[in-house]
């Protein structure tokens, strides 16, 4: 009766699993098949015909580009990259600060800092459009870059605090007995101890970056500033939608991301709790 | 080496003084252990000497130097502390040349500064592990190792022993004489434990609340506590506070302790208590004897008392019993079966007896 009730358990849970799977199988299994047979009806879940067309068009590989999504590829890397690089040197030097010093107002700010991030982005969008269009950044990387490092250094700031909070204070002590400036402290001892912690948080950064969608689609319009998840929106015709190429583009965002999550995923969860204990 | 010097130094937190006014010169070579119960700020004095604490007032010279707004790293002095703070991702050997690497020494050197290091504190065996590896005892060395490859100033120890359990403690105590006595150096010493303080120092000094209480070899303190305080901080057992009532009585004053104990005050100190009539008697445990013979020194003072307790040790056993529904401690040097309501005579030298002022309880000497 018990191996029965196992049993049944875990049959419970790889339905479930696969009902949460679907949408990603089906994304999947649909870039590598042909646009008519994803609304054939009733659904074919096995392609009959497996095929590349979409990823090979995609990297123009056949000379003939209907979406730019390597172009866009190229916009997501480099955005994504560098408001990353500014958002973790930033929020590194923040969160240290707020783990380390005593300063006045220091708890107001941590909680301004925070509920800047409690605010929807998408209320932002218009004021963000018209500031943007007024000061000529719009449709530029340097622009979507901006709005990206705003988001998420709060975040950086609020994970690497709980990671330096973790670190003795006397390490940073006695290297400075030991020789060494505040600054090579730093450098030479807490960074490198909380380097697992940081490299999470950068990682998480740049997901964060990958994957928006609702701000860098008011803010981008060109083929030189559009990121992958605004391109895809590139096979909306007017009469059709290129289903096959939208999965294509999906699996294209979805690998790095996955990989990244499953490299970050221990750190994360410790990181996320070192903040939630701090209060 | 050099020597280190403390002129009027306080330190404020707000509206909080955690040391006031503090006035201390420690000479070269010198092993000085600060000593206090928690909060009295022995660990603030130590970090403001090593530059991790800003002073509110007052100057610190190291050597001839005034490092007052010098960095820590200017000052070249090591510290060593209480939960060790190796750097977990460096070597042993790493963490022990770190700092020469820091100060740019070349290679060589480093090598054979740590080598020195490795073979005093016998860390040779170790030296290509990392702390979390590393026990209690050894990682205790390697702070110690590290603070000895910079060659500083002065040493500076902040409770390195309260993380060790009693044995390995004992054990690195002797170690850290023996340091002393090999690297010649200056050494301050923070602490809580009075039993560290006695056997490593040359000179204590004895703080409470941001005072310093008493300043004095180990034996002085012991054998002259300037204050109560003092008293009943070193020493293990404490010294026994009795209070007694001054009553004059045929032109000789007379300490009332309860109904059965009256005693003759001793004439030395009888002109330091005029118009007084209280006064805090301070006797250790080891000079309250219980009577072996029925002879009686015509000058010891002697009564009985009925014993609540006696605890056995083997070279000793302790006695407890009540004056004044105060806990008494005596110590009984040549154990005999006592049992809890036996009555014991009891006498005490009164050359051994601290006096103390009832009102400012210092001692009366």
């Amino acid at each position: 009766m018990k191996q029965i009730r196992k049993i049944g358990f875990w049959f419970l849970v790889l339905f479930l699993l696969i009902l949460i799977c679907l949408p990603g199988i089906w994304i999947f299994v649909s870039a590598f098949r042909p646009n008519p047979e994803i609304l054939s009806k009733p659904a074919n879940w096995i392609p009959d015909r497996w095929t590349i067309h979409q990823f090979t068009q995609m990297f123009s590989i056949n000379g003939y580009v209907s979406v730019p999504a390597f172009k866009y590829l190229m916009n997501s890397v480099i955005i994504s990259s560098v408001s990353t690089v500014i958002a973790i040197t930033i929020g590194m030097m923040g969160g240290y600060a707020f783990a380390r010093f005593n300063f006045r107002g220091k708890n107001s700010i941590f909680l301004s800092l925070m509920l800047a991030r409690a605010v929807p982005g998408i209320s932002l969008s218009l004021p963000l459009f018209i500031l943007f269009a007024k000061l000529g950044i719009i449709n530029t990387s340097f622009g979507v870059i901006l709005v990206y490092v705003a988001m998420n250094v709060p975040f950086t700031i609020w994970l690497t605090d709980g990671f330096f909070r973790q670190i003795p204070k006397e390490m940073s002590e006695v290297a400075r007995t030991d020789g060494c400036t505040r600054l090579q402290a730093f450098w030479n001892v807490e960074l490198p101890l909380a380097g697992p912690g940081i490299g999470a948080a950068a990682i998480f950064a740049f997901l964060l970056s990958w994957n928006e969608y609702a701000l860098a689609s008011i803010i981008t319009r060109t083929v030189h500033s559009k990121t992958l998840p605004i391109g895809m929106m590139d096979y909306l015709d007017e009469f059709t939608i290129n289903w096959a190429g939208m999965c294509a583009i999906a699996v294209v965002m979805i690998v790095p991301a996955l990989v990244l999550t499953f490299i970050v995923q221990k750190h994360l969860v410790s990181g996320l709790t070192f903040g939630g204990v701090k209060g | 080496m050099a020597k280190v010097e403390l002129k009027n130094i306080t330190k404020k937190y707000g509206e909080v003084i955690a040391v006031q006014n503090m006035n201390l010169t420690i000479s070269d070579n010198e092993f000085l252990v600060l000593v206090g119960p928690s909060g009295c700020g022995k660990s603030t004095t130590l970090r403001m000497i090593a530059g991790l604490e800003d002073i509110s007032g007052g100057d610190i010279y190291i050597g001839d130097q005034l490092v007052n707004d010098k960095d820590p790293k200017d000052r070249n002095v090591s510290m060593v502390f209480q939960n060790y703070a190796l750097y977990p991702h460096m070597t042993v050997e790493e963490n022990l040349g770190f700092s020469l690497k820091i100060a740019k020494v070349e290679k060589e050197e480093i090598e054979k500064r740590v080598k020195d290091a490795v073979l005093i504190l016998g860390l040779d065996d170790l030296r290509k592990r990392k702390p979390s590896q590393l026990s209690g005892g050894q990682r205790q060395r390697v702070a110690m190792g590290r603070a000895i490859v910079r060659r500083p100033d002065a040493f500076l120890f902040d409770e390195p022993l309260s993380n060790l359990d009693a044995k390995l403690r004992t054990q690195m105590r002797t170690e850290i004489k023996k340091l002393h006595q090999t690297l010649k150096t200056t050494i301050i010493y923070v602490t809580h434990d009075q039993v560290e303080a006695m056997t490593l120092a040359d000179r204590i000094i004895i703080m409470k609340d941001g005072y310093i209480e008493q300043i004095g070899s180990p034996i002085e303190v012991f054998t002259k506590p300037a204050n109560i305080f003092v008293a009943t901080f070193i020493g293990s057992p404490p010294m026994n506070i009795i209070e007694g009532d001054l009553i004059k009585k045929e032109n000789k004053l007379i300490i009332k302790i309860d109904d059965e104990i009256n005693l003759e005050c001793p004439q030395k100190i009888q002109s330091s208590l005029d118009n007084k009539n209280k006064i805090y008697l301070g006797i250790r445990a080891e000079d309250i004897m219980p009577k072996e013979s029925n002879d009686n020194p015509s000058n010891n003072w002697c009564f009985q008392k009925s014993i609540n307790l006696a605890e056995p040790l083997g070279t000793e056993t302790q006695l407890f019993f009540t004056i004044k529904n105060k806990e008494i401690i005596s110590r009984m040097y040549n154990p005999k079966d006592v049992k809890v309501g036996d009555k014991i005579d009891f006498q005490i030298d009164p050359n051994k007896v601290h006096f103390f002022d009832a009102e400012t309880e210092k001692a009366i000497f």
